[in-house]
């Protein structure tokens, strides 16, 4: 094990603990311990990990999306009051897309806004905003103690400790970047038309089974609405003469 | 070099800011003032310069509304949730402001640009060249529904909440025929970039004559997304005081009330850019090349503000002119009628497109044919829709229709 992975092990377990602290508790001065613990391993992960990008504003602009991403997701488990959680990963989406802007994936970025923020989200707080939910939800009033919290905190550990190794040794291997870049075309001026070719030719066959899969989707939930619209409670549909 | 970019970017910014918020100032006083002369009253017309008699018709009206809502207490109720009240005005004006990064205020300057570097005269759009211009605007107005969720239901008050509910409903239910007015668009136009798809209008002419259906689809569709008179059923006053800013005051208000005119001038310059063919004016004023001196350029941005301008004044002109939908009405033009037509849009412009590509049909005869076969579709379409008539609604109870059809 050398220094690199070491720093890593120590920044991995003060994130951890950081997380197990900010987690939903009955007392609020942990979750401010969490809180900063967590800035904390975010600087020391910034110290190690410094990407190798062009210029200092680049560099800057990267970890201002990058931390605002972060805290907004850890904010977002960390709420009590679901409409709070909902804003919150909201923001992270905001974030996430930011950072694929960043690098170049114009469509991606939109996308994410668009279906993940603009749609699956707003769903979500019109669900919320209807239940008008207070207090606690049931399954945090069922109490697992502690292990349910410090065995979630783990595994997000673990997976990303294994995420910046792999990563890492992905960046230490020889690519030949801007070649790699241009067969990509993402930075080709028209790569939505480019996008949208290689889309509809190559994976020609997923993109209609996806279609055919949602068209189902849709059918059967407009079937079970009919169906639970004749439960046996509800007055019949139409009345017998 | 960076520098340069950044402060370019930064100039056309503030300017376009600048602009709006003036703009949207004004619309508030024309919009008065066309109300006045549609119910045949004066109008605002005592404002003038501060502090003296002149009063130039009224003109210094939106100074003295502006200070007034400045100085007002921006009133906090007891019982909402403080930090989504706040956030939700100040998040659906970034949104609002944020969808005009990709949108064309003119062509290009005669100036060579020092950003980047490669001599290109300066695009006069904040964010030139992006190539999913026209799904930007669509994913950072669906942000602004957070804005009206929230505000309503931060509110914590009956009205809000139905305000809040209703138009998020409305939001997304309108974001789909809008979506297909302008799927259309981009399979004629062969691009997403909006200063694109006017270079394109600019040389094969106006997508209002060659789309007409999308054209019917998005200018409803867009009035809805922007909450004009038809479909302001967010707010409706009689029904719901004034839906999800009831409870709203001050400064705060202020911003919602900037944002409503915000989203009609979005609405009325995709009008422009998509389908009147943005800077263009046929006559000559304005060429199709990116050659241009001082004064073609001046006047192109004159020609697409001049239009923006005139959709504008079309949209106020509804809203003094119809009465609201019902909520069942609007659910059912958007699902029912308006989708379909949508559909029918962009198999016709789809097949169209196919024929012109497969027979190399160019030039202004085959244009005008393949027009003159779109407005056929359009008028099939409508007439169709006339006789099935899926948007008539009969809402009466179940018995009322029952004991109608036995007796008679």
């Amino acid at each position: 094990m050398n220094g690199a992975s070491g720093w890593l092990c120590a920044v991995l377990l003060l994130g951890m603990v950081a997380l197990c602290l900010l987690l939903p508790a009955t007392t609020r001065r942990r979750r401010w311990a969490g809180a900063l613990l967590g800035l904390l391993s975010l600087l020391l992960m910034l110290v190690e990990v410094l990407l190798p990008l062009v210029s200092w504003t680049a560099q800057a602009v990267f970890w201002v999306l990058a931390a605002v991403t972060i805290g907004a997701a850890v904010a977002a488990i960390s709420m009590t009051k679901p409409v709070y959680t909902a804003v919150w990963f909201g923001l992270s989406l905001l974030g996430t897309a930011s950072l694929l802007l960043f690098d170049g994936a114009q469509f991606l970025s939109i996308a994410t806004v668009a279906v993940y923020a603009g749609a699956i989200l707003v769903t979500f707080l019109f669900v919320i905003m209807l239940a008008q939910p207070e207090g606690r939800a049931v399954y945090d009033r069922i109490t697992w103690r502690w292990y349910s919290k410090a065995a979630a905190a783990l595994v997000a550990a673990i997976l990303m400790g294994i995420l910046t190794l792999a990563l890492d040794r992905f960046a230490r291997t020889e690519v030949p970047w801007a070649p790699a870049l241009e067969q990509l075309d993402v930075l080709h001026p028209a790569h939505m038309a480019r996008f949208g070719g290689e889309l509809f030719s190559k994976h020609l066959l997923s993109i209609e089974v996806a279609g055919a899969l949602l068209l189902v989707a849709l059918v059967g939930a407009i079937s079970i609405m009919i169906q639970s619209g004749r439960s046996p409670g509800a007055p019949p549909e139409r009345m017998e003469p | 070099m960076n520098q340069a970019i950044v402060l370019e970017a930064l100039i056309k910014t503030v300017i376009v800011i600048g602009g709006l918020a003036t703009g949207a100032a004004y619309l508030v006083l024309l919009e008065r003032k066309m109300a006045a002369w549609v119910q045949d009253r004066i109008g605002p017309n005592r404002a003038g310069i501060p502090l003296t008699d002149i009063r130039l018709g009224g003109l210094g009206q939106p100074l003295a509304d502006g200070l007034k809502v400045l100085f007002k207490e921006d009133f906090t109720p007891a019982h909402v949730d403080r930090w989504l009240f706040t956030l939700a005005p100040v998040l659906i004006l970034v949104a609002a402001f944020a969808a005009f990064a990709v949108i064309p205020f003119g062509s290009v300057l005669p100036v060579r640009s020092a950003a980047t570097g490669t001599g290109a005269p300066v695009s006069l759009v904040i964010a030139p060249g992006v190539n999913v211009a026209v799904l930007y605007v669509f994913a950072v107005s669906s942000i602004a529904v957070y804005g009206v969720i929230l505000g309503g239901w931060a509110s914590n008050n009956k009205y809000s909440l139905l305000g809040g509910l209703r138009s998020s409903a409305q939001l997304i239910a309108y974001e789909l025929p809008m979506g297909l007015g302008l799927l259309g668009i981009v399979v004629a136009a062969g691009s997403l970039n909006l200063e694109e798809i006017i270079v394109r209008q600019a040389a094969g002419g106006w997508y209002v004559l060659l789309q007409p259906l999308g054209f019917i689809v998005f200018v409803v569709a867009a009035f809805a997304e922007a909450a004009r008179l038809p479909f302001d059923l967010p707010e409706c006053e009689q029904e719901l005081v004034g839906g999800y800013h009831t409870e709203y005051s001050g400064m705060r208000l202020l911003l919602f009330l900037l944002t409503e005119f915000l989203h009609m001038i979005t609405a009325a310059a995709l009008i422009v850019i998509l389908f009147l063919g943005g800077w263009h004016l046929p006559g000559g004023l304005t060429g199709s090349t990116d050659e241009v001196g001082w004064f073609g350029a001046l006047a192109r941005v004159v020609v697409l503000v001049g239009k923006v301008f005139l959709v504008i004044v079309v949209f106020m002109l509804v809203r003094w002119s119809w009465p609201r939908f019902r909520y069942d009405q609007l659910m059912s033009l958007a699902w029912k009628v308006m989708l379909p037509l949508g559909m029918v849009n962009f198999l016709t412009v789809a097949v169209l497109e196919q024929v012109r590509w497969a027979w190399r049909l160019e030039g202004p005869y085959w244009t005008a044919l393949l027009a003159a076969a779109a407005w056929g579709v359009c008028a099939i379409a409508v007439v169709l829709l006339a006789v099935a008539a899926p948007g008539v609604a009969d809402n009466r109870g179940c018995r009322f229709t029952e004991s109608e059809e036995q007796t008679g």
